[in-house]
């Protein structure tokens, strides 16, 4: 057991004897360290005040009640260990912002010092203390995205025969929780509300990559035109790190658009240009020529096929302010420099070999997905277990789905039923480098510019 | 100021996979939906449900199989016919399920896979990695939102009580929307109730804080009969602090149960199906060990997960991978992991027939609320969400006939004016003249645990019913802080301990009155089951101020009661 | 370890591209604070960008090859690898977690390499990739910085600008073994004898990533950091990332208009920060080049030197 100070943001709509806007009150729990956030939260409730609003139901990482941010972070308060909290406020002032280290790093001021600190989640309205309007922005948001399998209207009469790793691949999104953490520490969102946001994007994602799904392009064109879509996502990562369930809703998002690359969408954010002429530059100069890059992501192929977007020309216009300023500080050195062709070259034979990597990598263009792979060497079994291969749990004799096995621990068994351990459910292997080649757009694309 | 009233043919109360399932049952059949719910659906408890799904779906099991494995597993207590039903359209859902777009295992054929579960003769559990119940309610909720024109969606509204007319027949529901704390009456033909269980009377639990009893209770006071109270499954593997839940499917997967000394113990109470006998078997032959010394210190036996393959580990358990490691700082695929019996499932419930309906016309039950009862001693793994849907979808289906025979009734006058009564009334309580909820439920959650739980005698049960009693009495006048009306959790709260207060009496009524063990009771002044006198269903129904007991006949199809060994 | 008792480091050093290309102050000043620092720097002239993320957004496998070959020139070195740039330090960590993870997938990457006589080998000793501030504050050590100071930036208010790739995602980014990193601007600044201002933007991120895209989302998110900063009293931001400087710095006139308020903070790379403090000038480090200006900077420490 341990004393903790908690200081929670409230508001209190339509509480007696309290200040009409949000204020801060600090609590002083006693628990023991590996217990939670959410625990501190609910003794402050059951012992000193009744009327602390917070949601919560399983207290296990599964409902998604409970996303509040605990120091500044966005995240659930019954999968924050309140002990870890506190050694992470005693690092920052009493707002939740770092304050810094006192003078080497390491040196942590004495226990007890800064109390940890609750708030409701962000970019959502608050209700009542750290009961956040969910409705009005995360589901919306999620109604958005058209939120159910669109499928070609007529079931089969058994199941859909799918690969067996698409299924897992879907199910890292579909282990979402909706508990909007992601959502609340959205940097996008932050400066454009109107941002589709991680959560939803993130569900999109489980349609888009469900092959049960009819309607992929068409989603992926709608999410790709929407300014507020795939393209406005920043990539910052914070989502990524607020996701108490390894969703990782950033690279959904990055997923969506290399599908939405894939079906050849040019939308009108620019967002596939400027990946295009990225990846094209960097394939021609090896390092990237930021000026040949601004000039080819708002107005590829001038004189080739692509013709601009008005958006485009907008937005080339609207950097040339910015292009200009540049040239007069001296950080672009002139303006020829805004057409491509100045930068500097890798020396010797090393762009030879980049464009070498390129041919490789496009003739395979594999994509490892650790949520479905996972890490080598953390599955690797200890010493003494059966090899993988051996790994079914699966006696021979009571396999239904078929795929041979044995079962090496029947010895142990006692003499038992086979039956008891059978399943069909063959464990997945690490997928296979799929060699998908295939002719892409991009490729041609560049194959005519380069002609030209 | 009159007010069009929330009018729908049929009302669904709870919002998990029984109430949605209900819902877009009802509604498919072109009937008006509303679907209401304390919490935002995906937060119900289904969410819980790690392992799978059963259904004899793959060539070579059978229906048949499939429930002589759950009559087995019930202690004969279960309902035959219910069970038929149960088994026979399992195949279906799961194929339903999986064209909505639940992402099921596939084998490398692409084919819908299955898992080992206990208590089952074949593998027959459908699963989303140990997400199932996630996974499936998820999917639900997506259709709910497609259907969003055909099922009214209250989220965030907490029913005080269920509405009746001057025959005694259930005509809508008083609920109380949280964000504003307004009263409202809603008026509907049928009402179903899909309200979950009630695990926090027993603390520590792997239920939610939102399984309150609120429907089991709610129906009782109605006069709908209570079944089966008293069979109540501690699940073998829940962490001994926090009570959260291991899902069954690793002992599926091959995971043992080792004692203090590592001896896998299961070879003396179940040398056939060892880890995966049924859920009371192992939870006794947990209790038996730790009763006996052979336990770790912390009272506890363990759960070794790391002879299960890394790799499959990864792909069939990550929820507890992250629950040893975020909840027991334990890494699950590199040690044992301690656990021990906890409270889990509440196999009792509010006493529906084949289609859901209950004593009351116009009331409908389904999900862990209900009773139908498909459990009966003992729930097998991967049952529950099974039960789930197929009584959701069959209440939702029957409710839904119904409204088109019948015209709206009328509530009872005052209806509405009476709970608003009560509200203000837990309001107005003055500090100081009673206890506090949270300490009630506490020693009510500890009391329940203590001596309602894996072994059970007269004395204790009879100690427990006394200390509930006067918590009862308590919780009428347990005072409340919070005195708003936005988002007041605090009056909920204590409406709530009044719901589980109704509903451990019951079963501790329940447990005293059956002197026998079968199933998930089992009581050590009465250690066999006794088919002569017990083969039968204590029905509970108001009287004054506490339960009467009634019996009722267990029906029995083709499977006559045999001694239960695994 | 910290401090290494004063004896010379040798690195292999990526300096990206945007330090060359439109921020050429970044590399400029970092040679003259290595120099200062008896920091060697070896240049990894042959290497290619790290895709920033963006060409992992159009082929992973290219953006990990890419950053293998990277790597596989730093192995070559046998020196541990050095880059100024938070951005390149993301994508580049993103596609070592992938290398790592998997050696099928390695060899399968190395294939590509092959040509070039290199390959990128897992847990090559000595081997490690960081950025500037965590060579600093790691393995460079504050003590030995602090030493090293001739003009202390006392009374300089400096507003930390991390950037996003250098805190997050924290899995990756090294924070089971080093806690801290989130902190250790704040620390640099200390060492230096300046004072950390606190305020809202100090971990969130520039917008540059969507400047082409949304532009308004871009230069909200930068005018509403330096707008904070301001409010909080800052003299000026320090960043480790040239992109974040990008945005914050060269389109802050743009910035200012979205946000529609007047700025004006000067913001400084890491390394000229460092300068600073080592006693080098504001024009020597090339802040004459920024766009927002630096003068309170220049002026703070003008005076705090006609002071001394």
């Amino acid at each position: 057991m341990a004393e903790y100070t908690i200081k929670v943001r409230r508001y209190q709509p339509d509480g007696e004897d309290v200040p009409r806007g949000p204020y801060w009150q600090e609590f002083e729990v006693e628990l023991d360290p590996t217990l939670s956030v959410l625990d501190g939260l609910l003794q402050a409730r059951d012992r000193d005040d009744g009327s602390l609003a917070v949601r919560c139901s399983c207290r296990a990482a599964i409902c998604g009640s409970c996303g509040v941010k605990v120091n500044g972070q966005s995240t659930l308060a019954c999968l924050t260990q309140i002990g870890e909290a506190h050694e992470r406020a005693n690092r920052m002032n009493g707002n939740g912002e770092v304050t810094g280290g006192d003078s080497e790093q390491g040196e942590l001021s004495p226990a007890g010092g800064n109390p940890i600190v609750i708030e409701p989640m962000g970019n959502m309205p608050v209700l009542k203390d750290l009961v956040v309007d969910m409705e009005s922005t995360h589901w919306e948001k999620m109604r958005r995205v058209t939120p159910w399998l669109l499928d070609d209207g007529d079931p089969p009469e058994r199941e859909r025969i799918v690969e067996p790793e698409a299924m897992v691949d879907i199910t890292q999104t579909i282990a979402c929780i909706q508990c909007g953490a992601c959502v609340s520490a959205c940097l996008s969102m932050e400066a454009d509300p109107d941002f589709i946001g991680p959560a939803a994007l993130a569900k999109a994602y489980r349609f888009v990559g469900d092959p049960r799904d009819v309607e992929t392009r068409e989603r992926l064109y709608d999410l790709a035109q929407d300014p507020h879509g795939i393209y406005d996502c920043t990539h910052c990562f914070s989502c990524v790190d607020a996701c108490p369930k390894g969703v990782a809703p950033m690279d959904q998002i990055m997923r969506l658009r290399r599908a939405a690359g894939e079906e050849k969408i040019n939308d009108r954010n620019n967002g596939h240009r400027h990946e295009i002429a990225f990846t094209k530059i960097i394939r021609k100069k090896g390092t990237l020529d930021e000026a040949e890059l601004l000039q080819e992501s708002y107005a590829a192929g001038v004189g080739g096929k692509l013709k601009p977007s008005k958006r485009a020309i907008v937005g080339l216009a609207q950097s040339m302010p910015t292009a200009v300023r540049g040239i007069k500080s001296g950080k672009m050195r002139s303006i020829p420099k805004l057409i491509p062709g100045v930068h500097h070259k890798l020396p010797g034979d090393a762009q030879e070999h980049v464009q070498r990597i390129y041919e490789h990598a496009e003739e395979h263009k594999t994509e490892l997905n650790l949520y479905i792979t996972g890490e080598e060497e953390i599955l690797e079994n200890a010493q003494g277990d059966e090899p993988p291969e051996a790994a079914e749990t699966g006696a021979p004799d009571d396999r239904m789905g078929g795929g041979a096995g044995s079962l090496p621990r029947t010895d142990l068994v006692g003499g038992g039923a086979p039956g008891t351990q059978a399943t069909d459910g063959v464990p997945t292997d690490r997928t296979e480098l799929v060699d998908e080649g295939g002719a892409r757009p991009t490729d041609q694309a560049d194959r005519e510019d380069e002609e030209r | 100021m009159p007010r069009a009233l929330p009018t729908h043919d049929v009302l669904v109360i709870g919002a998990g996979l029984a109430g949605q399932r209900a819902a877009l049952a009802a509604a498919a059949q072109g009937v008006s939906v509303g679907i209401v719910s304390k919490v935002h659906p995906v937060r119900s408890h289904s969410n819980a449900a790690q392992g799978g799904i059963n259904a004899a779906l793959n060539p070579g099991d059978s229906w048949e199989s499939h429930a002589f494995d759950t009559i087995k597993g019930s202690d004969y207590l279960g309902d035959q016919d219910a069970i038929e039903i149960m088994c026979r359209e399992a195949p279906e859902e799961i194929l339903h399920l999986e064209h909505l777009g639940v992402p099921f295992h596939r084998n490398e054929e692409g084919k819908l896979g299955t898992r080992a579960f206990g208590g089952a003769s074949q593998a027959r559990t459908y699963y989303v990695a140990d997400i199932t119940g996630q996974a499936i309610m998820h999917v639900l909720y997506e259709q709910l939102m497609k259907h969003s024109a055909d099922v009214e969606r209250y989220e965030e509204w907490f029913c005080t009580s269920l509405a009746i007319d001057e025959g005694n027949r259930c005509v809508g529901a008083v609920m109380r929307n949280i964000r504003n704390g307004q009263m409202e009456l809603f008026t509907a033909k049928n009402v179903i109730l899909a309200s979950g269980g009630n695990g926090q009377v027993w603390s520590p639990t792997t239920n939610a804080l939102i399984c309150t009893g609120d429907g089991i209770a709610m129906a009782y006071r109605i006069g709908a009969a209570l079944m089966d109270m008293e069979m109540i499954q501690y699940h073998p593997t829940t962490l001994a602090k926090k009570g959260f839940l291991i899902t069954e499917g690793a002992r599926g997967e091959g995971a043992h149960l080792l004692n203090a000394k590592g001896e896998r113990f299961m070879e003396r109470y179940a040398p056939n199906k060892m880890e995966l006998a049924s859920r009371d078997v192992v939870s006794r032959a947990e209790q038996t060990e730790i009763n006996e010394g052979r336990g770790f210190p912390d009272g506890t036996v363990a759960l070794d997960i790391t002879v299960v393959p890394r790799k499959r580990i990864h792909e069939a358990l990550r929820e507890i991978v992250l629950v040893g490691r975020d909840f027991a700082g334990v890494d699950i695929t590199r040690e044992p992991i301690h656990i021990k019996p906890g409270n889990h499932y509440t196999m009792g419930g509010v006493k529906t027939d084949i289609n859901g309906a209950t004593a009351v016309a116009g009331l409908y039950a389904a999900g862990e609320v209900a009773c139908v009862s498909v459990h009966g001693g003992n729930r097998l793994g991967a049952n529950s969400l099974l039960d789930t849907l197929i009584f959701g979808r069959r209440a939702g289906e029957h409710a839904a006939a119904r409204a088109k025979r019948i015209e709206h009734g009328r509530p009872s006058n005052q209806t509405l004016e009476r709970e608003e009564r009560m509200v203000s009334e837990v309001v107005g309580r003055q500090h100081g003249s009673g206890r506090r909820v949270s300490e009630i439920r506490r020693e009510l959650g500890e009391t329940m645990d203590r001596h309602v739980s894996v072994f059970r005698d007269e004395e204790g049960i009879q100690t427990a019913l006394e200390i509930v009693r006067r918590l009862k009495e308590e919780a009428a006048s347990a005072y409340v802080d919070d005195r708003g009306a936005v988002f007041n959790q605090d009056v909920l709260g204590a409406i709530e301990l009044g719901f589980m207060v109704d509903c451990a009496e019951c079963s501790c009524v329940a447990a005293l009155e059956r002197k026998e063990s079968r199933g998930a009771q089992f009581r050590t002044d009465f250690p066999q089951r006794d088919d002569e006198e017990w083969l039968k269903h204590i029905d509970l129904v108001p009287n004054g101020g506490g339960p009467e007991v009634a019996y009722s006949e267990v029906t029995l199809t083709k499977w006559e009661p045999q001694e239960r060994t695994y | 370890m910290s401090a290494a008792a004063g004896k010379p480091m040798k690195l292999a050093y990526w300096p990206g591209c945007v330090s060359r290309g439109f921020t050429p102050e970044l590399h400029g000043s970092m040679a003259l604070v290595a120099d200062r620092l008896e920091i060697e720097l070896v240049t990894l002239d042959r290497a290619n960008c790290s895709g920033a993320g963006v060409i992992a957004e159009h082929n992973q496998e290219l953006a990990d090859t890419l950053n293998a070959r990277t790597f596989a020139l730093a192995q070559e070195t046998g020196l541990a690898m050095m880059n100024i740039c938070s951005t390149c330090q993301g994508a580049q960590s993103e596609c070592q977690e992938r290398l790592d993870a998997d050696s099928a997938y390695r060899a399968h990457i190395n294939e590509a390499l092959a040509d070039e006589g290199i390959s990128y080998e897992k847990d090559k000793a000595g081997f490690e990739n960081k950025n500037f501030l965590w060579v600093l504050v790691e393995d460079y050590g504050l003590e030995r910085l602090r030493a090293l100071v001739t003009r202390p930036l006392s009374g300089l208010r400096v507003g930390p600008f991390y950037g996003c790739y250098v805190i997050r995602p924290r899995h990756r980014i090294g924070y089971e073994e080093h806690p801290e990193r989130d902190l250790y601007l704040e620390y640099v600044i200390e060492a230096l004898g300046g004072e950390p201002v606190e305020y809202d933007g100090a971990r969130k991120c520039c917008g540059f990533p969507v400047i082409t895209m949304n532009r308004d989302t871009s230069l909200r998110q930068a005018g509403t950091h330096v707008g904070d900063a301001l409010d909080q009293g800052a003299d000026c931001l320090v960043t480790p990332c040239p992109l974040c400087h990008l945005n914050l710095d060269m389109q802050q006139p743009e910035a200012a208009k979205v946000v529609n308020r007047d700025l004006g903070l000067g913001i400084l790379h890491l390394p000229q920060l460092v300068g600073l403090a080592l006693g080098f000038e504001p024009k020597q480090l090339g802040m004459n080049t920024h766009i927002a200006s630096t003068r309170w900077v220049e002026e703070r420490l003008g005076s705090q030197t006609a002071a001394a």
